[in-house]
């Protein structure tokens, strides 16, 4: 299959290194990865490079020998060309390093990304394996609540009121068709996010919370409103296109994952790849390239390069932290992944949120038994460290609680929600509130803790008129922008994005079945119930994901 | 890997991730091309074109196994083979060029790389290629096979000019594959998902609905 029209590729022969390209890729980041795969199937000579010996540059996942290497590296008076800084890395004795996979830029794609449309154009997403991220937390008043993201969640929650309901279902039925309706929302354009949700649709603050920070994944109340409700209805609409699920993550590791699977595409496509070699220098007038070996390579037509960003004086605080416990609790049924949001001023007075993107052994980055937990926020230096220990502190309270087997729960009646069809729903909201009193008698192993700071980077002021410099990941935990950046490199160097992954794969595949007998939804049926408590919004559309396109 | 039984007949389906490895220029893709398609090609450079290929083999009337095949692309010219390249493969095989002296000891350093970076049970098969060309040989058939044995790998020299010994080679992987753990492991580690199905309800989320 996929043998692509192999006459348009230029093949190097074996064994001589090629001593001219036409483009020279620096660095195997998601984004040079898309563009070096983009160019290669375009017919375009590229040879890929990166310095270190390992794929996926500043969004590679590590296994934990390269993870101390690396923590050293950054921590190096010597090194100045990355945007990381300021790690402290502690692992626990007798791991076996090649278990895990550490990811030092985690990230989450979700189901309507543009990021997984090329995946599967590009066929790259037959590399990799996507899991499902179902479970959206919010940390209120020291329990963490699950995310009522859907009609249904909406109507069973125990904690609402009529009117909160009204109103809420109010805005999600306007938030699905956002941008064909300005005149709800353009006077607030730029105005935070939080400010509009109480004006305009007189939500209360626990909803502003939740859409804001755990729906729309946004660190601060002030985001603007325009992004944020793209945010709200991405969420929204990502629903239900692959199941009951928003989001998914790429096993063995994020963003350094998917960026080799977009490497292999290259090298199929012709594109020749060195690990472990550094660039020396460029001569941006002669196109001559020198390598750490001394190799002396010709570029015709541009450099694209991760390296040389200079940091700006904005930066972000991660840790990572690999605990003795699966962490079922917190997940899906048959899921291993949740995220976990700390809103502003719920950790001491904590200016921005702080995310927890939490997986199990199930995203094969860490042994069974064992989860890995990825916290950050947009605060930096000492107070950023500050919220994040807060934070593990909270996690590690509430992951001892819910996991401890001794510990029963009575449900009565009263915690216990009918749903229409008879269904019992067990309110998560008693639940947390029982659990808050009892105090668990074992504590919780760490493994593994890493702390490090990100500093985003421009690209500096003058660059040559060969080189095109890729900006680092963003300090999102979505995708966002990757695809467009990739497409204005491209441009850059073709001059053009309309042929960009236009590739006429000669089929042969007899694996590529067609869209065909999608699993059973039932959601959309358990969602309809809402009308006869809610009265007034007859015609609410059950299927938020139903009509949209990208 | 999967193992799927038909539930009106006995048949057995199972499917298996296989690496190539070696030296550039020793007729991985050849090999492969010629199990595939049954074709050669005296001139084909390099590894050009395939994402993965995939072919079909009945072991016997109840058992079909079906090899997905990944080539190296050219990434093991400087070492550069991703992670990805062999995790969860079931089986390699490992080819050396039976006119090149030197081309049995890259594959041998190969296998030592699969033994560290590959699952702990892995099926490796060592191929001495370009059996046509045996007049040129410099490797004899007793050292390499006395080394096969000695680590455990299944041995076949081949040519993918002339077809000798090709199926063969695969038939012999096929037969050793654990199709029984296969079935109870697919059981306890659910796939992930699906990404050419998304539901009815929605809209494909790729273009026209293309599926690839």
């Amino acid at each position: 299959m996929a043998s692509a029209s192999s006459s348009k590729v230029p093949a190097a022969s074996p064994n001589t290194p090629p001593d001219s390209c036409d483009v020279l890729v620096y660095g195997t980041g998601l984004v040079e990865s898309i563009v070096a795969a983009a160019l290669a199937w375009q017919g375009t000579n590229v040879l890929h490079l990166d310095p270190n010996p390992f794929y996926g540059g500043l969004w590679a996942s590590l296994n934990l020998e390269e993870l101390k290497a690396w923590t050293d590296k950054i921590n190096s008076p010597a090194t100045n060309d990355t945007p990381f800084s300021n790690a402290y890395l502690y692992i626990s004795r007798n791991l076996d390093p090649r278990k895990y996979a550490i990811d030092i830029s985690p990230h989450v794609l979700f189901t309507r990304a543009d990021l997984l449309n090329l995946l599967i154009q590009s066929r790259v997403s037959r590399y990799l394996e996507f899991k499902p991220l179902g479970s959206f937390h919010t940390f209120e008043q020291d329990s963490f609540e699950k995310v009522p993201g859907t009609k249904e969640d909406i109507f069973t929650s125990q904690n609402l009121t009529l009117l909160t309901k009204r109103s809420l279902m109010r805005f999600m039925k306007f938030v699905v068709i956002w941008d064909e309706t300005p005149d709800v929302w353009l006077e607030y354009k730029g105005k935070p996010i939080s400010l509009f949700l109480k004006e305009k649709f007189n939500l209360d603050e626990p909803q502003i919370v939740e859409l804001v920070h755990s729906i729309a994944l946004l660190s601060s109340p002030s985001s603007p409103t325009e992004l944020a409700l793209d945010r709200i209805k991405r969420y929204l609409s990502s629903m239900q296109v692959y199941g009951n699920f928003p989001a998914m993550y790429s096993m063995y590791g994020s963003g350094g994952e998917i960026a080799q699977g977009f490497c292999r595409s290259a090298a199929v496509a012709g594109a020749v790849y060195r690990l472990g070699t550094k660039l020396s220098s460029f001569d941006d007038e002669s196109g001559v390239a020198v390598l750490d070996n001394g190799e002396k390579i010709k570029v015709t037509e541009k450099l694209i390069t991760s390296y040389g960003l200079l940091p700006s004086s904005r930066e972000i605080t991660r840790m990572v932290a690999v605990v003795e416990k699966d962490c079922k609790e917190w997940f899906a049924e048959g899921e291993s992944a949740a995220i976990v949001v700390f809103p502003p001023e719920t950790l001491d007075g904590n200016k921005y949120a702080v995310q927890a993107l939490v997986l199990g052994s199930g995203s094969g980055q860490v042994p069974l038994g064992q989860a890995v937990w990825y916290l950050s926020t947009q605060e930096s230096g000492e107070q950023g460290r500050k919220d994040l220990f807060l934070a593990l502190e909270k996690m590690e309270e509430s992951i001892l609680r819910e996991s401890t087997e001794d510990f029963e729960f009575d449900v009565s009646e009263e915690d216990i929600a009918y749903l229409p069809n008879g269904m019992p729903v067990v309110s998560s909201v008693r639940l947390g509130e029982s659990l808050r009193n009892f105090t668990p008698k074992e504590s919780l192993k760490y493994l593994l803790k890493l702390t490090y700071t990100q500093k985003v980077t421009v690209p500096p002021p003058q660059p040559g008129s060969k080189t095109i410099y890729v900006p680092a990941p963003s300090i999102d935990i979505v995708y966002d922008g990757v695809v467009t950046r990739a497409q204005a490199i491209y441009e850059g160097v073709t001059g053009t994005t309309e042929d960009f992954f236009e590739v006429d794969f000669e089929d042969e595949d007899d694996d590529a079945t067609a869209t065909g007998n999608p699993p059973d939804t039932s959601i959309g049926d358990v969602a309809d119930i809402d009308d006869e408590e809610l009265g007034d919004h007859p015609d609410f559309d059950e299927e938020v994901a139903g009509e949209m396109t990208i | 890997m999967a193992v799927a039984r038909d539930s009106t007949s006995s048949t057995r389906f199972a499917q298996f991730k296989l690496v190539l490895l070696g030296e550039s220029a020793v007729g991985k893709s050849s090999l492969v091309l010629r199990f595939v398609k049954d074709q050669f090609d005296d001139y084909r450079e390099s590894t050009i074109g395939a994402a993965f290929l995939t072919q079909t083999i009945a072991l016997d009337e109840s058992t079909t196994i079906k090899f997905e095949i990944w080539d190296t692309a050219g990434q093991e010219r400087y070492k550069s083979l991703a992670p990805m390249y062999y995790r969860n493969a079931n089986c390699a095989v490992v080819v050396y060029d039976i006119t090149q002296a030197a081309s049995l000891d890259k594959a041998k350093s190969w296998v030592k790389e699969l033994q560290r970076q590959a699952n702990e049970n892995i099926i490796i098969a060592l191929a001495g290629n370009k059996l046509d060309l045996d007049g040129k040989r410099q490797v004899e058939t007793a050292a390499a096979e006395a080394y096969a044995s000695e680590s455990g790998l299944l041995f076949f020299e081949t040519s993918a000019k002339s077809g000798e010994n090709v199926t063969e080679l695969f038939t012999a992987i096929a037969k050793r594959l654990p199709l029984e753990t296969a079935s109870s492991r697919q059981r306890t580690a659910p796939k992930g998902v699906d990404l050419s199905r998304p539901n009815r309800r929605a809209p494909a989320a790729s273009n026209n609905g293309c599926t690839c």
